[in-house]
């Protein structure tokens, strides 16, 4: 592969002629499928392997045809490669690193024998559009589609699960943003820059200047442009950087490869005030029957191997040219050391021959033979941006080009992307050339034969068209394209370029990696005070959002799941445990309306709350749906403390705040979830707290759900008796400095007790004993308390509250579903979710089910549909594919009357 | 969409750092007919005109503003923060 194709042969290796460019000494080595290649400083992966002689680069997406390079540009999808991994990288734009891996891709074995290519030949089973004739019967596309998953598509995204390539994400602020280094983009960076504005120009090549680089005689009017740049401190170059998209906001997307050494990609928020397009002009393929063999290649292509890599492109050239641009290309070949066959014009062409590599050129004047042809074909201007930014882009007949007029205030064109120097040349030859092997749109193979066949059967219009065939929808995203399309349209349909019309362009284009989308994969984690202690304790951690919590923890005995959260079961029911509770929201309200507004968002009725007692309450929104829950605890006459569910507190917050603007209600909010919160609970809470306090933790003296400020371990707290769990507890809140001295103080004094520290499974298990629901697990988006079975949380006597209205309404009809406790006849344990049946017929689902121990089956939560609700008690969960049986229970599973909780 | 939002108080910012609260409705008193209430709860006015909305400025200063924005071009014409005790009947609680 490295020196030879077609046939075997070595291609005419380089010859180096003295007027050429010296690409300068071979020092960087890479790898293209497995063997070594060298590389010059300047080269691309392009321009490398090229110079090695290689000439395939791809095989066609559809018909697996060889493609080499076409428009040397990064436009075209002919040179897509994998690089480390990172699939449909373009190799003419990428700089050659050391040690860098690239392979083919949509090849197998080899580019040089794709077994698919029999494809071609299979072409008259694939007509435009023939997936959905041939597979419009849904067995024909089942039997069709394993196979055509497997060979659609091109590159292969990088295997799951391994470390891959990594991205980041940066923002800037300019004041005029200038996209495209070539002259025109210079001349405004030039003029902005020294009218003192802060500029930012954007080029996507490696190097400024556009195509005074490449072209004949420009170099001394290019240096002192650059040099005049860089004399100027306002101006900032990103090279090398495409812009792939113009957003709302003069907001600029803008992917810059390589950064620094730890990301492969960095994709750049631009938001400039002023935005200057200067992306100038690119040249697309002329149509003739295998227009797309390799060796057939654009003008600017040649004119870059020549001048900026120092390549001698072959070694026989034809020339396609209409004008006097087929002279000048001429003279850039002979002068390189080329042999130029002929120069003929565009619409004497018949057809292009050869296997892989084109091996002549077969006209009206004459047929040729050489190992190039070299096509001078239209200039079209790059409007894409332009036109995402709103501009109109009309037909302009003398300069053969969608020209983009209406431009936004902010934005501005300048240069050949308005069509300025452009000069009118037929757009197609008189006569198209409608042709199954004459190539419109390189990215899916779809030819001018299909278009006409397609504009036939009645998709005669451009947008249509472009969706039918996939025309424009490539990775060249209608580059390479779009013209010829529309020209053929306007041909078949006797209609105007101008009527016929463009596709519409949207971002991105060119395109960009998921990866530098995505960006970082950073995660932020939230650990509470106690996260290191929990460590020590062999924690199995759980996420809960943002959060990290402990699920169990392992023992010297058991690190097992089910016997570790059995162990810490038992020892909060006939013991004591300890869990962190840390993660659930904390909001302070001080303020002589806190009540007022209490009243107001939450369904309970809270003012009337004595200060030294806590309740419980559900949050409701306007329709009645429950949006959280927690305990309220009035610490004073004009003080609240609020806790909400674990993922609420921000949501909990704003509705409170928003709630209370335009009241001139007296109240002031604090989030103080940065304190630590504990849960100490069991039989022999009492006896452990009493070994650390000297607060009255009697029955009478701290009952039941009342709440007490008092000292722990000489830690001042907040204490509130009440019992999630469903054991006699005290959760307790004090500031977070001393979380893991409190911790490790409470586990020692209850070290007497057998103590254990028990995490979230266990902390569900007892709960769902006790029927306490978790919202946002037993409840969604639709519950409202009626239903949830906790209609007494709404006092529906207050005048007015968020929700009652619907709350009132809701109770006045019938319930649609019930949320109601069951337990399991056998020894099956349900999964969250299984499906209810009764009769036969889907009655509901399971939204929590654990195995009790208490009770020796399984218990759980889920929601009936009301009518089951009321005419049965004996249900049917399908556990593991069987229907089990379950009873419906209505009372909690365990200690229904609540007498432990009082104890 | 990616425009910018003025904040009152933090100056332009991009959107995303905002959260969008809805449109500004007038909630109705307690007695109100069921369909008012359903109107204020379902459904939105949707205008494709200048409307007057809430947003909070969660990346930012947290708090709560009215902005006026054209919802066709999303042109921001005017943001405020509300002012405590008075409402002018941008909002409604009791």
């Amino acid at each position: 592969m490295g020196r030879a194709s077609g046939r075997g042969k070595p291609w005419p290796y380089t010859r180096r002629v003295r007027k050429l460019e010296n690409p300068g000494p071979m020092r960087i080595t890479f790898e293209f499928n497995r063997k070594r290649f060298e590389a010059a400083p300047n080269d691309t992966v392009a321009s490398a392997l090229y110079r090695a002689g290689m000439r395939v680069f791809s095989r066609s997406f559809k018909y697996h045809r060889p493609r080499g390079l076409l428009c040397l540009a990064g436009k075209c999808p002919n040179c897509l490669v994998n690089v480390d991994g990172q699939p449909n990288v373009r190799a003419c734009m990428m700089p050659v690193r050391q040690g860098m891996r690239v392979r083919h891709q949509n090849a197998y074995p080899s580019l040089e024998h794709d077994v698919l290519s029999v494809v071609q030949h299979l072409d008259w089973l694939m007509p435009v559009g023939w997936y959905y004739k041939g597979l419009s019967h849904p067995k024909a596309w089942h039997a069709a589609e394993p196979f055509i998953r497997k060979v659609a598509g091109l590159g292969d995204p990088p295997a799951a699960g391994l470390p891959g390539p990594e991205y980041e994400h940066a923002y800037m602020h300019v004041e005029v943003a200038v996209i495209g280094g070539g002259p025109a983009g210079l001349h405004a960076a030039l003029e902005f820059g020294r009218a003192g504005g802060q500029v930012l120009l954007i080029d996507d090549q490696s190097a400024l200047g556009g195509h005074l680089r490449y072209q004949k005689n420009p170099s001394a009017r290019l240096a002192d442009l650059i040099a005049n740049l860089q004399a100027l401190g306002s101006v900032k170059v990103m090279q090398g950087c495409s812009c792939f998209g113009l957003y709302e906001g003069n907001l600029l997307g803008v992917l810059q490869p390589s950064p620094h050494p730890m990301v492969v990609e960095r994709l750049v928020h631009v938001r400039a005030q002023r935005i200057v397009v200067a992306t100038g002009a690119y040249e697309t393929p002329l149509l003739f029957p295998n227009n797309d063999l390799v060796g057939v290649m654009l003008s600017s292509a040649v004119e870059r191997l020549i001048r900026l890599h120092g390549i001698v492109p072959g070694s026989r050239a034809v020339i396609v040219a209409d004008g006097k641009r087929g002279e000048e290309v001429a003279n850039d070949l002979r002068e390189a050391g080329e042999a130029v066959v002929a120069t003929v014009a565009a619409d004497a062409v018949v057809e292009a021959v050869g296997g892989k590599c084109v091996k002549g050129l077969h006209t009206r004047e004459g047929n040729f033979k050489c190992d190039l042809v070299v096509v001078c074909g239209h200039r079209v201007p790059d409007v894409g941006l332009l036109a995402q930014a709103g501009a109109r882009l009309d037909w302009d007949a003398d300069r053969g080009a969608f020209v983009p007029l209406d431009l936004p205030p902010h934005v501005q064109a300048v240069g050949e992307v308005t069509g300025g120097s452009l000069v009118a040349a037929p757009v197609t030859p008189s006569k198209p050339s409608f042709n199954k092997r004459a190539f419109i749109c390189l990215c899916s193979d779809v030819t001018s034969q299909d278009l006409r066949d397609a504009i036939s059967e009645g998709f005669d219009h451009i947008e249509p068209l472009k969706r039918y065939t996939t025309a424009t929808m490539g990775p060249c995203q209608g580059k390479m394209c779009q013209l010829n399309a529309v020209a053929i349209c306007a041909h078949e349909k006797q209609r105007s370029m101008a009527a016929t019309g463009m596709t519409t362009a949207r971002p991105p284009n060119p395109s960009v990696t998921l990866g530098a989308l995505a960006g970082p994969r950073h995660h932020p984690i939230r650990r509470t005070p106690l996260h290191c202690a929990h460590e020590e304790l062999g924690a199995v951690w759980m996420d809960m959002g943002d959060w990290k919590r402990p699920r169990f923890y392992r023992t010297a005995a058991s690190s097992m799941e089910r016997r570790c959260v059995d162990e810490e079961y038992r020892a909060v029911r006939e013991r004591v445990g300890l869990i962190d509770v840390g993660t659930l929201g904390k909001l302070d309200l001080q303020g002589r309306d806190c009540g007022v507004l209490l009243d107001w968002v939450y369904s309970n009725r809270l003012s009337d709350l004595r200060p030294g007692r806590v309740r419980y309450s559900v949050l409701c929104d306007e329709a009645g749906i429950m949006l959280d829950d927690g305990t309220i605890s009035r610490i004073a006459d004009d003080r609240y403390f609020i806790t909400t569910t674990t993922g609420n507190l921000d949501f909990v917050q704003q509705w409170l705040e928003w709630w209370l603007i335009g009241t001139g209600w007296d109240v002031h909010l604090t989030n103080v979830t940065g304190l630590a919160a504990v849960n100490l609970a069991g039989p022999q809470a009492r006896s452990v707290l009493r070994k650390l306090t000297i607060c009255d933790l009697s029955r009478e003296g701290f009952p039941y759900m009342s709440c007490r400020q008092a000292e722990v371990a000489g830690v001042p707290l907040l204490m509130l008796r009440i019992g999630f769990v469903g054991e006699t507890g005290w959760e307790m809140h004090f500031p977070g400095e001393w979380g893991e001295y409190l911790w490790k103080k409470l586990l020692e004094a209850g070290k007497e007790f057998e103590i254990r520290p028990f995490g979230v499974e266990a902390q569900r298990l007892l709960r769902l004993e006790k029927r306490h629901v978790i919202v946002g697990v037993d409840t969604d988006a639709l519950t409202n308390p009626l239903e949830a079975d906790m209609g007494w949380v709404a006092k529906m006597d207050k005048a007015d509250f968020i929700g009652r209205a619907a709350l009132l309404r809701l109770g006045a009809r019938q319930p649609q579903q019930k949320l109601v406790g069951f337990m399991m006849q056998g020894d099956s344990v349900p999964e969250d979710g299984a499906a209810i049946l009764v009769r036969g017929r889907l009655a509901g689902r399971v939204t929590s089910a654990r195995y009790s121990p208490v009770n020796d089956k399984a218990v759980g939560l889920a929601w009936l549909a009301a009518e089951v609700e009321k005419a049965h008690n004996e249900i049917q969960v399908r556990v593991n594919g069987r229907l089990e049986a379950a009873r419906i229970t209505r009372q909690a599973f365990y200690d229904p009357e609540g007498a432990r909780l009082r104890m | 969409m990616s425009f910018l939002l003025p904040c009152p108080h933090c100056g332009p910012r991009s959107v995303y750092e905002f959260r969008f609260g809805g449109e500004v409705k007038q909630r109705p008193s307690p007695d109100a007919p069921a369909e008012d209430w359903l109107r204020y709860i379902y459904t939105k006015a949707n205008a494709a005109a200048v409307q007057k909305e809430w947003w909070y400025h969660r990346s930012g200063c947290r708090r709560w503003l009215l902005a006026l924005r054209n919802t066709v071009t999303n042109e921001v014409l005017e943001t405020y923060f509300p002012a405590h005790s008075t409402m002018n009947g941008d909002h409604c609680p009791p």
